[in-house]
């Protein structure tokens, strides 16, 4: 009963979020039509993106987002300072090069992000690879210093602590 | 090692005719023969010369058999020092223990009466090839006064043997009862004219075997003369005062009045009988003398004159006569084993004698029938038939066992008879002696503890009808004993006991059995003698040297005894070297070089006490060096320090943390598997995400500043 009524107000809870949000976008929309149709036209990358991600973390959508943000950011601030208008908008859209910019940096977000995990999880193996041999000599040390019977007693002595 | 009870015999001449009052006393030749001993032959020697404690030559192949014990040969000793002073030296059989106590006070005090004892040790005996005990003596030069009325060169009327014989030797037996002590010892050939004017008596030895055992069974008190050699007890001064009515006798008579009689038969006319009218029956007694001879003669304890009746009877005081109780006496014998019983005092004494045959008639209705109606007892056989239905109720166990049958039924039918039990006839205060005699001749204490595990003598003190005085001591020390011989470790058991009990009992290790080793200081030299012929892979202390420890060193030794005691042979080891070096230390013995190197080679379990391999490698090193300084207790440093450890117990229990923390480690790393891929992966999402954030913030922060700068 308790899970149910739980359940009900999580879902009352995001739908506020969400009435919150369309009021500020609609809000921002009326201030800056020309800033928000460029980023939404720009960050559809990092939107694929973060529709793609499952992940609890978000990683995917913090990698493409922040190097697709890097692309947009030069277009908007040029928006900003200089035109802010629709027409400079579609201006932005209308250059190969300027498109190529905004989506080939969230190009090389994803790339950064497919080709980093493999390098990381080789140097995080060679180190615990190092530390096993680390450990294997410390415990001969161990086993030539105080005699056999330490393992014995070690094992009875975790076996206590657990 | 195991030799049978001594036994020795007096042997008299026929009786001479009777002698007229105020005649002069003569004692014929033949009197004064004296049988050795028949199974304990004293030590002879070898001829050679042996010199002891640097001051006094024994001479062994000058015997004195003048002055011989039944059970210690007399050789003649020179001391170096006063070359005129005339010496001789008894050499103890080494199979009987000594009386050392006495042994203690005649050297520490010079008590008159009694022969001077100069000085006593072990000496190594080498015609018998072990150390035995020696006892050296200042020579009577009168001779014995038996000697001396046998060959006529002393004439003692009837009138002068109270001054010259019972006043002295009374005075003598006074002082040293001074002492708490009783002499045990007293018959006719152990009797010496101290000086060659035959002006003084003195008494002969009384230490070189337990009390009362050299004594013909005719000296001794008759409940004790019943018993076996070694099992007649201390005693007290009536013993001593009965032991003097009989020699006093025989010196009065000139002869023995009861030669014809066999032992057993004289043991029988005298429970039939009484002593007094055995001995003195058949012989005609001066008148003046016979209130004394009844008197200290008298077979009840109560009655038996002691000191102070003698003195008054020397002040010439009359004394009240000693009425003789009429013995309970059946009209109808009852036969036992075709001999005519008329009382239940002789019928027990057959009883010992034959004691597989007396546990049938106990049982049989006859029996039963002669004690209620001929002995007019009804009481006595109720008694008996209740314990007969005692001992078949209790199948199991020493209460349903036919030498319970017959110990209890001894003791209801002549409850002052010493206690008979599996063949051992012994007063409960010569119990001590019993075991002593039964370890020499069997090899084993088996009866012994029986005796002591069953109270066996308890159940004697409470038969008695009137207790005697020392009964709540024996008691008590007899209590104490049976905590200790049920403790099974090494230094308790039946070895303990039997040692607090012998205190004079040299150790009977089979290590130092031929070391003769009487007293405390001399386990360390005897075992360093050891260490040189002895396997060395055996224990230096096993459990009677560890008994006879206990028992003779006054430091509190208990934790050193269990350390023996454990199952681990390295603490046992330790044990054995810390109660070894203690004794070093306290005794203040000097290099032990035998037993250093004895011990060390066996400190092997013990230096594998240390986890350590370093500090066992250092020990090892060290060990050495110190064997060579042949001290224990430095070994005992080296092995047992404290410091040392208890940082070896620090050490490994880090070393063990470590190991522990290292395995935990390395199972979590190897045991993660698939799981640390992902781990990994997700690191490397997380970083890439990071440094997509970091370059975004960069290129942001650039073009702002490159926008507004």
């Amino acid at each position: 009963m308790a899970q149910q009524r739980s359940g009900a107000e999580k879902k009352a809870l995001s739908i506020k979020y969400w009435l919150y949000g369309v009021f500020v976008f609609l809000i921002l929309a009326w201030i800056s039509m020309p800033s928000i149709i460029f980023i939404a036209g720009g960050m559809i990358p990092t939107f694929v993106a973060w529709v793609c991600d499952r992940s609890k973390e978000k990683y995917t959508t913090f990698c493409v987002g922040a190097l697709n943000l890097s692309g947009v950011f030069p277009y908007l601030l040029s928006l900003w300072t200089e035109n802010h208008s629709v027409q400079a908008v579609m201006d932005i859209f209308g250059d190969v090069f300027s498109l190529s910019v905004i989506y080939g940096s969230a190009g090389l977000g994803w790339a950064l992000f497919l080709s980093l995990p493999p390098v990381v999880a080789a140097f995080i193996n060679v180190m615990a690879q190092t530390r096993l041999k680390t450990l294997a000599n410390e415990q001969k040390t161990l086993l030539e210093d105080w005699g056999p019977q330490v393992p014995g007693d070690a094992e009875k002595l975790n076996h206590k602590a657990q | 090692m195991a030799e049978s009870p001594l036994e020795v015999k007096e042997e008299f001449a026929p009786p001479v005719p009777e002698e007229e009052e105020g005649e002069d006393l003569e004692i014929p030749d033949d009197l004064i023969q004296e049988s050795p001993p028949t199974s304990q032959q004293p030590p002879t020697g070898g001829g050679e010369t042996i010199l002891f404690r640097d001051r006094f030559l024994v001479n062994t192949g000058r015997p004195l058999p003048q002055f011989d014990s039944p059970s210690a040969k007399a050789y003649d000793v020179e001391d170096r020092r006063d070359l005129g002073y005339k010496l001789f030296g008894l050499v103890c059989s080494p199979g009987l223990s000594v009386r050392g106590d006495l042994i203690k006070l005649f050297q520490s005090e010079q008590i008159q009466g009694f022969l001077q004892l100069i000085d006593w040790g072990v000496i190594d005996w080498r015609h018998l090839g072990q150390k035995t005990m020696l006892v050296i003596y200042e020579q009577p030069l009168g001779g014995r006064v038996i000697d001396r009325l046998a060959r006529k060169e002393v004439k003692i009327t009837e009138y002068d043997i109270t001054r010259r014989i019972i006043e002295p030797l009374t005075a003598s037996l006074q002082r040293l009862n001074s002492f708490n002590k009783v002499h045990r010892n007293i018959r006719p050939r152990n009797i010496y004219f101290l000086d060659e004017e035959m002006d003084e008596v003195v008494f002969g030895e009384c230490v070189t075997t337990p009390s009362g055992h050299d004594q013909p069974a005719v000296y001794e008190p008759l409940e004790r003369s019943m018993c076996s050699p070694g099992g007649r007890g201390s005693g007290d001064q009536f013993d001593d005062v009965f032991a003097l009515g009989v020699t006093l006798l025989y010196l009065t008579l000139g002869y023995n009045p009861v030669s014809k009689l066999k032992p057993e038969e004289l043991i029988y006319q005298r429970i039939e009988h009484g002593t007094y009218a055995t001995l003195c029956g058949g012989a005609r007694i001066p008148l003046s003398l016979l209130e004394p001879f009844r008197g200290m003669m008298s077979d009840d304890r109560v009655e038996r004159w002691g000191y102070s009746e003698i003195a008054k009877w020397l002040d010439g005081q009359t004394m009240t006569p000693i009425q003789k109780r009429p013995a309970v006496r059946a009209e109808v014998p009852f036969i036992f084993l075709k001999k005519e019983h008329f009382n239940t005092k002789t019928l027990t004494r057959d009883f010992t004698l034959s004691p597989l045959e007396a546990m049938k008639v106990i049982r049989e209705e006859a029996f039963h029938i002669w004690i209620r109606r001929n002995l007019n007892m009804p009481e006595l056989a109720e008694r008996i038939i209740g314990l007969v239905q005692s001992v078949d109720h209790h199948k199991d166990g020493f209460q349903g066992t036919d030498d319970f049958l017959l110990l209890r039924t001894n003791m209801i039918l002549n409850p002052s008879a010493p206690i008979y039990y599996k063949g051992m006839t012994f007063m409960p205060d010569g119990i001590g002696s019993l075991l002593a005699s039964e370890w020499l001749s069997t090899g084993s204490l088996q009866v012994s503890s029986e005796i002591l595990r069953n109270d066996i003598c308890h159940l004697w003190f409470e038969a008695q009808q009137s207790p005697l005085p020392s009964t709540n001591t024996h008691k008590k020390v007899l209590e104490q004993l049976k905590g200790i011989m049920a403790i099974k470790d090494i230094g308790y058991g039946i070895e303990r006991v039997f040692y607090e009990l012998c205190p004079s009992l040299p150790c009977q290790s089979p290590l130092i059995a031929k070391q003769y080793v009487m007293e405390i200081e001399g386990v360390l030299p005897a075992l360093e003698e050891a260490s040189n012929h002895t396997d060395t892979s055996t224990k230096p202390i096993d459990r009677h040297v560890a008994a006879f420890i206990a028992a003779h060193f006054k430091q509190d030794i208990h934790p050193h005894l269990r350390a023996m005691a454990s199952p681990k042979p390295e603490t046992a080891i330790i044990g054995i070297l810390s109660l070894l070096a203690l004794l070093q230390w306290k005794l203040k013995v000097p290099s032990l070089l035998g037993i250093s190197s004895w011990v060390g080679g066996l400190l092997g379990p013990a230096i594998e006490t240390y986890h350590n391999r370093q500090t066992r490698r250092d020990i090892e090193k060290d060990i050495p060096k110190l064997v060579r300084q042949g001290s224990l207790p430095e070994i005992f440093e080296l092995i047992d320090n404290a410091e040392k450890r208890q940082s070896d117990t620090d050490g490994y229990s880090e070393a063990v943390q470590k190991y522990a923390d290292a395995q935990h480690e390395i199972d979590d790393i190897e045991g993660a598997g698939s799981e640390r891929l992902t781990k990994a992966e997700r690191s490397g999402q997380q970083a890439a995400a990071t440094i997509s954030i970091v370059i975004t913030f960069m290129v942001i922060t650039m073009l702002v500043i490159a926008e507004f700068w």
